[in-house]
């Protein structure tokens, strides 16, 4: 019979791959009260072991997989696994999540976190089967393309194994390859690259124990009321659970030609409708334990070739900010970005980017060997995705990655760059959205980016699902954004920070009512707090929920102290040519004023942006505070190179 | 009488039923406990139900050597523990794999949760049903045969199908889309 495992019996492995060694690390009841799991267990755990100011590709660097706390149970869409690092690409925190089965599997093998360190001599790759872990040759696997991987791997240790490795970009260092999860699930941009650094091809797992929560019967009906919620919402069954994020096409304005123009539904150009897309869906899928099948699979008629996952980003990054419509030409990217393991927006703005620096005559036609830049060209962009995850020729400086490939051509190409910390996200108006829009991405902990905050923010999406349940939210204390911006946006952090955390997905259309579990019954975090509470068998107030997103956020906030970030890199990016104008200005100015409101209010010393020490200390991390005044940290200006 | 179907062509491999079954039986969520085995293959979107079709001429009640298997009210075979001796001969003779076992244990298989499976209660997308036979008869006559209009069974080519259910989810949100901007919060 399977041997039950509490929330709290899983542990951390700890792979320190220059010695080869593997070591087992419990971990304590109060580690869960204060840092919750995934995020927020690899949050700390960064924090703790990577040094200020080193190379992300050396062995110095860290790299963390957490599970949410939920892992592996019955509880809707909680099976995201964490994946966090020190990023090459932005030299500050990068992380993110991805879906598939290796969360669920990795928690049924007993285990909460994976934290590798130094870097193997060769090519490894590391197998788990419950208690046995092993660290193994991969020489034959170096090369692969994450499918093969998979495959490969699955035919060694049969079709149960679940996957999260690398692609040929990440082996070949490329500063947004990602980490891919059973082939199609990417995660952390970036983080490719360190799996790359550290001679790591994949980890494969098996689990076959069993989760128990400590009051069975009670977190069992609640989980269950959170499903029948969404089997019954009439916006999931009719709208996510046919289009997923395609939905995006039509209401969150893809942007056109490098971000000059946004698209309305009315303008979307025939190709990239959602009814096109679905001419090439054969089927639907989603992550383990999610009742909504956000994602397409599809066919590709001129390759043969299967994918899934075309979500909005890939379709808006790839497609229509380098003005293509082509539906086949851009799935087959998203195929191929998956296949090599990078990421899709990096990867579609940078090109973007290029075509702009070319089109001004910022990037001469020289080293271009021929290639194409014109705006709309499919085949050509299809030519420069295979050579930037193998760094030939020109895509040797595309792998570098948006802000540090505009770097190259100087400081008239980084007037274009419209970068946080630098993350692309395209730019937009201050006034769009009361402010909140700009804000999220300037207080980002991991540089400019959509799913960090802001979405959240303004319920957009809860809107149109339940706006009785928005209303509820209200009622409970969530602030307002039309009224309150920085508190709506403090809020919308925690949200993510808690789903992060969770393992819960924040949601194919990036929602509270997905995010949260049960907001739509008890608001804010209440829901939260007592499903904890009946799953760990620690008692959680909604207080103690608050207070662990706000722990988790302000120690990212001091990971990146550490690598440099100062109050200035809270800015944000126009065109310059809309920079020079009066409304710009004026937008500034509002951009800060929301900044300092923000420092404050998250208890920051508006100066220099630091958490101050009463912050921290009131949270129970004052030795945060000790290591963020050590010393003074040169300023960032992207990642540190020693590593040639 | 009330049978459990699977439609096949509606399960997307969400695993729920799986976690749902071991919990209602053994207060677990524990894939290797459940009575119903979610096969997956994503990249080709195929899900195979390993489930028990509570069959009408039983191999595993047949099989059993101490007649330990037997039918209840709800047409469910259900395993007489008291009786059982766990020497699996019913799970070899299961033509589907449908009832699983540890060495250590006693053979474990689908009971119908006295008549209130929970797997179907959980299934996000209608892929596991619980109906009055002939009406179940008739949902799978009409799965299957909206798989056969739109060309589910191609293979390979892409159908219509997907092309026109995007078409009504678009439609739908620009309705509710241009409701919402009368929706006052």
């Amino acid at each position: 019979m399977s041997t039950s495992s509490g929330p709290n019996a899983g542990s951390v492995l700890i792979i320190d791959l220059t010695r080869g060694k593997v070591v087992k690390r419990e971990v304590s009841s109060e580690t869960v009260k204060r840092y919750l799991g995934g995020r927020g267990f690899n949050s700390k755990a960064l924090f703790d072991m990577v040094p200020g100011r080193i190379d992300p590709l050396s062995p110095e660097n860290v790299l963390a997989l957490g599970n949410g706390t939920f892992a592996g149970t019955v509880l809707p869409m909680t099976s995201r696994l964490h994946i966090s690092t020190l990023s090459p690409l932005s030299g500050i925190l990068g992380d993110g999540n991805a879906g598939g089965e290796f969360s669920a599997m990795l928690k049924f093998a007993g285990y909460e976190q994976i934290i590798v360190t130094g870097r193997a001599e060769k090519p490894k790759y590391v197998f788990i089967e419950d208690d046995e872990v092993e660290i193994r040759d991969a020489e034959e696997l170096w090369g692969l393309t994450t499918g093969e991987t998979v495959d490969w791997l699955r035919d060694e240790h049969g079709d149960e194994v679940s996957v999260a490795g690398i692609g040929p970009a990440g082996e070949n260092l490329v500063r947004f390859a990602t980490t891919m999860v059973d082939k199609y699930h990417s995660g952390a941009r970036g983080s490719g690259a360190v799996w790359g650094s550290k001679n790591l091809k994949a980890i494969a797992v098996i689990g076959t124990k069993g989760v128990e929560p400590a009051d069975p019967e009670r977190f069992y009906e609640m989980a269950k009321e959170d499903i029948d919620y969404f089997n019954r919402n009439e916006f999931v069954k009719r709208i996510y659970s046919v289009i997923g994020t395609h939905y995006g096409l039509i209401q969150w304005y893809p942007s056109w030609k490098y971000f000059q123009a946004p698209l309305s539904a009315e303008e979307l150009p025939v190709g990239l409708r959602p009814q096109d897309l679905a001419e090439y869906e054969v089927g639907r899928t989603q992550c383990f334990s999610c009742p909504l099948a956000c994602k397409d699979v599809y066919y590709l008629p001129s390759t043969g070739e299967y994918g899934t996952s075309s979500e909005f980003e890939s379709i808006y990054a790839l497609g229509s900010n380098n003005c293509i419509i082509d539906t086949e030409a851009i799935l087959r990217m998203e195929h191929m970005a998956d296949e090599y393991g990078m990421d899709v927006m990096t990867l579609g703005d940078t090109i973007a980017l290029a075509r702009l620096l070319h089109e001004k005559g910022i990037l001469s036609g020289e080293e271009l060997e021929g290639l194409s830049l014109e705006w709309g060209d499919a085949e050509g962009q299809i030519q420069l995705i295979e050579m930037t995850a193998y760094r030939k020729g020109f895509g040797d400086k595309l792998a570098e990655g948006y802000r540090n490939f505009a770097k190259l051509y100087g400081d008239e190409a980084l007037a274009y760059c419209y970068d946080v910390k630098g993350v692309n996200r395209g730019w937009y108006e201050v006034d769009f959205i009361n402010g909140i829009f700009t804000l999220s991405h300037a207080t980002s902990t991991r540089g400019a980016d959509h799913l960090r905050g802001r979405s959240w923010a303004y319920w957009e999406n809860d809107k149109l699902m339940d706006i009785e349940a928005v209303k509820r939210m209200l009622e409970a204390g969530l602030p307002d954004y039309r009224k309150d911006p920085v508190g709506a946006l403090i809020y919308g952090e925690r949200a993510c920070t808690l789903a992060d955390s969770l393992g819960r997905c924040k949601g194919s259309i990036n929602s509270w009512l997905q995010a949260v579990p049960l907001v739509w019954k008890y608001p804010v975090f209440k829901g939260t707090a007592m499903l904890l509470t009946a799953f760990t068998g620690i008692e959680f107030t909604e207080k103690d929920v608050i207070d662990a997103t706000d722990r988790i956020y302000l120690t990212e906030m001091a990971f990146n102290v550490k690598q440099g970030i100062k109050k200035k890199h809270y800015d944000v990016k126009f065109p310059p040519e809309f920079a020079a104008t009066e409304r710009a200005k004026a937008q500034v100015r509002r951009h800060w004023e929301l900044v300092d409101e923000y420092l404050e209010r998250r208890g920051c010393d508006v100066e220099t942006a630091y958490p101050r020490r009463e912050t921290l200390e009131e949270l129970g991390i004052g030795y945060v505070a000790d290591q963020i005044e050590e010393k003074e940290f040169p300023e960032w200006d992207g990642p540190v190179r020693e590593v040639a | 009488m009330f049978v459990l179907a699977v439609i096949y062509e509606n399960c997307t491999g969400c695993h729920l039923c799986e976690l749902a079954c071991s919990f209602k039986h053994h207060g677990v969520f524990d894939l290797s406990l459940s009575r119903i085995t979610i096969l997956t293959k994503p990249e080709v979107q195929t899900s195979v139900q390993v489930y028990c079709l509570q069959c009408q001429d039983a191999a595993c009640e047949r099989v059993c050597p101490v007649d330990a298997i037997s039918r209840d009210k709800n047409g469910a075979y259900i395993i007489n523990y008291d009786r059982c001796i766990g020497c699996r001969e019913c799970a070899y003779a299961c033509p589907f794999g449908a009832i699983s076992f540890e060495v250590e244990a006693r053979p474990i298989k689908c009971d119908l949760c006295e008549g209130e499976p929970e797997c179907a209660a959980v299934c996000p997308h209608d892929a596991i049903v619980y109906m009055e036979e002939k009406k179940a008869a008739r949902e799978l006559k009409k799965a299957k045969a909206a798989g056969v209009a739109y060309g589910l069974y191609g293979g390979k080519e892409t159908s219509e199908h997907p092309r026109k259910k995007a078409e009504e989810a678009v439609e739908y949100l620009l309705e509710l889309v241009e409701k919402s901007g009368e929706l006052d919060i």
